[in-house]
């Protein structure tokens, strides 16, 4: 990563933590909910979102959600997690692969990128039906590079309440784990959703997390054009278009489903209420 | 002879005016102030979208209890007030001896998450500039995004007033290595104190509305330009400052405010 982009990047961890779990924690006020429920992978991401909500309330709960694709090493991380943040009785395994059998024989298909998402969407509707019975939210684990790329499953870990690190590059989500004491090992593992074996998330890319951060900040927060970036990072402009289509492409995975226009007033188009809309009291 | 004022940086519940409510007549009521400034529609919260249709009445009925509660103290609160049937506009009631004021937003941002000007109408400089006076001191008020801009700061100063109101909704932008619009703020406030000669409270919102969130950092700036009070970033919290007009007075005498030289309006005016 050029020392341009790096110090853009840099983020203050002692503020940027505090800043998070507070917002965690008012979020939870807010909403009435009693707590969060997330799902521990091992991996970077839900390894530091595990230790803000752990900070943010006592109200937490992990699920642990194993397939045959998951490599061993993940859940010892996870185990790692559960030690870190004290969560020895707020945690389950779940093993999946039961259920993603039954649904893909329902569906009759056996590619893996379909039973991968089916892996994703599985453990959607087990999370969502934890933190019902327990009075939780899910706290989604998605950060802003993944979310930008469109690098997750839609209604699978995008089908979360929140999401408390999507305004976290991947580069300063490691940054932040490291200095919420994640181990190491955990900060450094190559990212990969494990949605199928050996899947990485920069072989399946083909690009490294830090070219790819560098080109979503120059692209997208600072407009720059393709050609002035390849140039400041000494890449190919086609690695910058690459990345430009991938977010061009995922904008649908972004935004709610859109809702065909026919009334006055359409939901989503001049129909425009705060999300906490429900928390608007009648009052005389 | 002086005033005190408190800064009462609040987190208001976006849209749920009579708990706002009730906080602002807590603080109002154990204020030991002259005067207590609130953030910019801290009656109603800011990120309020169509919202803003629904409570404006819920609003003004809360200004009208906050008067009957104010007693003599001088309050300054964010509210929506409607002007004509369904035009609507950005507000800080100013409420003096229960008397009701409204003092409305000139500079509507409309860029990055901001989308003012498609619920409010502007104020009219011509009409709407006001200065208030209480306990022997006069002021006017600014909201958020007028202090982005020179000329209402200017223009109450040449009116008279001898302090700067400014209730705020400055959301967080960037925290990285720093907060760089805590920075921005503090030197625009310096500057309008120090090109003024006047005294400049700002009291900006806290907490968390839709994906927003607001710093707080609120603070009185001297006319010579010194942070003189600063409250705390993402929390609420509050506190009183008891300006010294002699101060003001001892600045003034070494400065070139009271110079306008109106032509360069004529010259910005048709730019």
């Amino acid at each position: 990563m050029i020392e341009y982009v790096r110090r853009a990047l840099a983020i203050d961890c002692e503020a940027v933590s505090r800043y998070l779990v507070e917002r965690l924690r008012e979020y939870f006020e807010e909403s009435g909910a009693a707590g969060g429920v997330l799902g521990l992978s091992g991996g970077i991401d839900s390894s530091v979102v595990a230790v803000l909500l752990a900070r943010a309330t006592d109200n937490f709960f992990f699920l642990l959600m194993p397939s045959s694709s998951t490599p061993p090493r993940d859940i010892e991380d996870a185990m790692k997690i559960i030690k870190l943040t004290r969560a020895e009785g707020k945690y389950a395994v779940v093993p999946i692969d039961e259920h993603v059998k039954a649904l893909a024989d329902a569906v009759g298909v056996a590619d893996k990128k379909i039973v991968g998402n089916i892996k994703a969407r599985v453990r959607m509707v087990l999370l969502y039906a934890y933190a019902q019975k327990l009075g939780y939210l899910v706290v989604g684990t998605g950060d802003k590079s993944e979310l930008m790329l469109g690098y997750f499953t839609k209604y699978g870990d995008g089908g979360v309440d929140i999401l408390p690190i999507g305004d976290l590059y991947k580069t300063q989500v490691r940054q932040l784990g490291r200095c919420l004491g994640v181990p190491e090992e955990i900060v450094a593992k190559p990212p990969s959703p494990a949605l199928w074996e050996g899947q990485t998330a920069e072989g399946e890319l083909g690009i490294d997390y830090e070219t790819i951060d560098s080109v979503l900040y120059l692209r997208y927060e600072e407009m720059r054009t393709r050609e002035e970036i390849a140039a400041m990072l000494g890449i190919d402009v086609s690695v910058v278009d690459k990345i430009d289509s991938l977010v061009r492409r995922s904008q649908h995975k972004r935004l709610p489903p859109e809702i065909f226009r026919l009334s006055g007033r359409a939901i989503g188009s001049d129909w425009r209420y705060p999300r906490r809309y429900w928390n608007v009291r009648p009052w005389v | 002879m002086g005033l005190r004022i408190e800064l009462a940086q609040i987190r208001p519940f976006l849209g749920d005016v009579e708990r706002n409510l009730i906080k602002h007549k807590e603080i109002v009521e154990t204020s030991d102030s002259d005067c207590v400034v609130f953030p910019e529609l801290s009656l109603t919260g800011y990120v309020l979208k169509d919202l803003a249709f629904e409570l404006f009445r819920h609003s003004e009925k809360a200004v009208e209890k906050l008067a009957d509660a104010a007693g003599g103290k001088c309050v300054v609160a964010g509210a929506i007030k409607e002007v004509r049937p369904g035009v609507l506009r950005n507000s800080a009631a100013v409420i003096i001896n229960g008397e009701i004021n409204y003092v409305y937003k000139f500079y509507l941002p409309t860029y990055g998450l901001f989308e003012e000007r498609r619920y409010f109408q502007r104020g009219d400089p011509l009409k709407d500039l006001k200065v208030f006076q209480h306990a022997g001191v006069k002021f006017g008020v600014i909201i958020c995004e007028d202090a982005w801009h020179p000329e209402p700061a200017e223009a109450l100063a040449l009116m008279g007033a001898d302090l700067i109101l400014v209730p705020a909704a400055s959301p967080m932008r960037r925290l990285g290595k720093d907060l760089a619009i805590q920075e921005s703020w503090e030197a625009l406030l310096k500057a309008h104190a120090l090109m003024n000669t006047v005294w400049m409270a700002f009291v900006n919102t806290v907490g968390s509305q839709e994906e927003e969130f607001f710093w707080g950092g609120s603070m009185v700036v001297s006319p010579l330009g010194e942070v003189k009070l600063r409250l705390k970033i993402f929390e609420e919290d509050r506190a009183v400052y008891a300006l010294d007009m002699d101060e003001l007075r001892r600045a003034r005498f070494f400065s070139s405010f009271r110079d306008h030289i109106s032509s360069f309006h004529k010259i910005l005016a048709e730019l």
